[in-house]
């Protein structure tokens, strides 16, 4: 199996109730593989996943990006920063 | 410097950062807890980041901005947590030779920040609160900036 340890940040921390959780994926799972798990484990994400990007060593990854066994993946919502000055 | 922290920004280490000997010019943008959006009232801000990865790619916002216009230094800091009403949310300092790029370069670069730095803002209003959604990152190797 292939364990992986997902953070979550914003709105998606307080709809999963949880700063982090980890998951178990066949191997050779993808990005992909996890999004779709994600979608079936916790359906209050679903609405989220068009406009989610996942991030992995620091970087944004596409979903046929296949998961190691210990991967930190972070899942990103659409950044907000700065100021509300568009 | 590039920097996240949680403390209130004080924009002098930033502008000394960025100058050279060689600048003519310092430009420093100032984002800033409004206290309205879209017509509602807001009460205050909370900032949610990814630190690491936030301050890496503040460091390709930096790579991207020094590739493209002729300056001497460049560098941000954003604040996170809770901010009130008037406070300063980002700082960009870019410094140049001549005042133009200064410019120009801190514009791109503030924009830049909003679309690909995982930071996330929260408006609390009188009767509720949420979580805004900005830009999609877009993934390197699957397009260009």
């Amino acid at each position: 199996m292939t364990t992986v340890s997902i953070r979550l940040y914003a709105g998606l921390q307080g709809l999963i109730g949880a700063r982090d959780i980890s998951m178990e994926l066949p191997p050779g799972a993808t990005v992909g593989t996890l999004r779709e798990r994600l979608g079936e484990l916790y359906p209050a994400v679903l609405a989220f996943l068009p406009t989610l990007v996942c991030a992995v060593d620091e970087e944004y990854v596409p979903p046929e990006h296949v998961l190691r066994d210990g991967d930190h993946v972070a899942l990103i919502p659409p950044v907000s920063g700065g100021c509300a000055c568009s | 410097m590039f920097v996240i922290t949680e403390q209130p920004l004080d924009p002098a280490p930033l502008v000394e950062s960025v100058r050279r000997d060689e600048s003519g010019a310092v430009a420093l943008f100032y984002g800033m807890v409004r206290n309205e959006n879209m017509g509602r009232a807001v009460r205050y801000l909370e900032y949610d980041a990814y630190p690491e990865m936030a301050l890496k790619k503040m460091r390709e916002v930096a790579d991207e901005v020094r590739a493209k216009f002729d300056v001497t230094g460049v560098g941000v800091m954003h604040r996170t947590g809770r901010l009130e009403i008037g406070e300063t949310s980002l700082l960009v300092a870019v410094s140049s030779a001549h005042r133009a790029a200064s410019f120009e370069a801190c514009h791109y670069a503030v924009d830049r920040i909003k679309q690909i730095v995982p930071v996330w803002k929260k408006e609390v209003w009188e009767d509720g609160e949420e979580w805004i959604e900005g830009h999609v990152p877009e993934i390197p190797g699957t397009a260009s900036p």
